[in-house]
């Protein structure tokens, strides 16, 4: 009986003094992790839209954040949205409540930093003391506004999307016709070797530059793909001229994806959930301007 | 307690040369032969279990009067589960680059031979400070097992050395799959014995 509690005793505290160091290692290296994320994000972005290390990004270029709240009030629904105004030379942020029916309903000041508006712990606590407990809201997603000198270049999506296991973690680029500029896969758990091919350029490259009206019906193909758009797809240095490229590319530019072999619901997995993002992004954003120039909000985007 | 009568230097080596985990002991086999595909993966997965087997012994060695003798094999996965989680979680916040090519075999960690072996054969029979050399020495030897079995499999498999192109063609293919890992594990404990039999004819000459 004495060692089966000396026993108990020394493995509860040793599991409780395991359980606190790596709390603690937690603790300490939460804050450089998430900005570790928010840095590849970034990094992705500006890769999407065609900036790299060897070519920077102009300082004119401002990513601009819209955050998307569903938010129950009394029974009915709207939708939030925090989203950057111009404040002076400085930028504020703002609350607009609009209705499904894309009705304006209400508009807030938001007391948040632009720093505090990354971390949705700080933009919940901004959102409640605005809506001051009447209403719930849950967090749904958001979009970037990318906009050189005043002009508009593109939007960036980060989303979701169910694949053959899990989910898929993605991050789109569409200009504002909403043709793609770029897709990016961030996180997977597909098969390796066979759904996990959407990562390769051949697969990823094809929705390159498809344009909107392609896309809403775009569609997977079970066909080989062509040896030339392969290799225009997943071009290195030197292999290919550029305008070589542009000519294969454009070539197959309206078709539709050709799927991986042997990862046919991978590969519709990410055509469908790509079509579906961005149909839903679109209707959402010519809402969302609709109110938001009919209001004459000053928008920083 | 069987307190070691080696020297500290002695400790230290023993775990490179007449101790190697992997050429003379032979443990950790899996994560050695699978992982050995070129020198950036063997020196990325040693320099991780270099810090394991370091900190655990440490521990262990720190603690080893209160463990029970009945719990002591869980008292050592705790130990080692503990500092793997803190060093992946290091790894993940400060150095994201390398973490990416090495985050799965981090994990792993937890379940290598090699370092129960020693926490159980060593720190747990000796004091703090011979514990910390033999720890350094086994930690080192692994990561030296390591970066020779990646260079070899690397270059005659590749045709590359820390992905700089040497030969400009890839000699054996045959070399980067999991199974000549067992061809060149095998090569060095022969290479490793012939060298053990040498030193002692030449001590028997000399005595």
């Amino acid at each position: 009986m004495k060692q089966i509690l000396r026993i108990t005793i020394g493995l509860i505290i040793s599991c409780l003094a395991a359980g606190t160091i790596m709390g603690s290692a937690y603790v300490f290296t939460a804050k450089a992790k998430k900005h570790n994320e928010h840095q590849k994000e970034q990094d992705t972005m500006l890769g999407l839209l065609g900036y790299s290390k060897g070519k920077p990004a102009p300082s004119a270029l401002k990513l601009y954040s819209i955050y998307r709240y569903v938010i129950d009030e009394k029974g009915s629904r709207y939708l939030g949205y925090i989203f950057p105004v111009k404040k002076g030379s400085d930028l504020g942020y703002g609350l607009l409540v609009i209705t499904l029916e894309g009705k304006f309903q209400a508009y807030h000041e938001l007391k948040i930093s632009t720093d505090q508006t990354l971390d949705a712990a700080e933009r919940g606590k901004a959102l409640a003391a605005t809506l001051k407990g009447a209403a719930s809201f849950v967090y749904s997603d958001e979009t970037v506004v990318a906009s050189l000198d005043g002009k508009r270049l593109a939007y960036l999506l980060p989303g979701h999307f169910q694949g053959f296991k899990t989910f898929i973690k993605v991050m789109l680029a569409v200009d504002p016709g909403y043709n793609i500029l770029g897709l990016e896969i961030m996180e997977h758990e597909e098969d390796p070797g066979l759904g996990g091919d959407i990562v390769q350029d051949f697969f990823k490259n094809q929705f390159k530059n498809k344009s909107y009206q392609k896309l809403k019906q775009l569609d997977v193909v079970k066909e080989p793909l062509p040896e030339e758009y392969r290799k225009a797809l997943e071009v290195k240095k030197g292999s290919m001229s550029p305008e070589e490229v542009q000519r294969i590319r454009a070539k197959y530019q309206d078709n539709d994806i050709y799927a991986l072999t042997g990862a046919t619901i991978s590969s519709k997995a990410v055509t469908d959930g790509v079509k579906g993002m961005v149909k839903r992004f679109a209707y959402r954003v010519e809402r969302l301007e609709r109110v938001v120039q009919s209001q004459k909000l000053p928008a920083a985007f | 307690m069987a307190h070691t009568k080696k020297s500290n230097s002695q400790l230290f080596f023993n775990g490179i040369l007449s101790e190697n985990p992997i050429f003379r002991l032979a443990l950790s086999m899996c994560p050695a032969v699978g992982i050995s595909t070129s020198v950036m993966n063997g020196i990325l997965l040693g320099v991780a279990v270099l810090f394991v087997q370091l900190f655990s012994s440490c521990t262990i060695s720190a603690i080893k009067n209160y463990i029970h003798p009945r719990i002591r094999i869980p008292t050592y996965t705790l130990t080692i589960a503990t500092w793997v989680t803190v060093i992946d979680l290091v790894l993940a916040a400060y150095v994201p680059a390398a973490y990416k090519e090495m985050g799965i075999f981090v994990k792993l960690i937890v379940a290598f031979a090699i370092i129960t072996m020693r926490l159980e054969m060593f720190a747990a029979k000796n004091p703090l400070i011979p514990s910390f050399w033999d720890a350094v020495g086994m930690g080192l030897g692994f990561l030296f097992g390591m970066v020779t079995l990646g260079a070899v499999r690397e270059i005659l498999g590749s045709g590359t050395l820390l992905g700089f192109d040497l030969l400009g063609a890839k000699p054996l293919l045959f070399f980067i799959l999991p199974a000549a890992g067992f061809f060149v594990v095998g090569f060095m404990m022969a290479i490793y014995n012939y060298m053990d039999l040498v030193f002692k004819r030449m001590k028997e000459k000399k005595g």
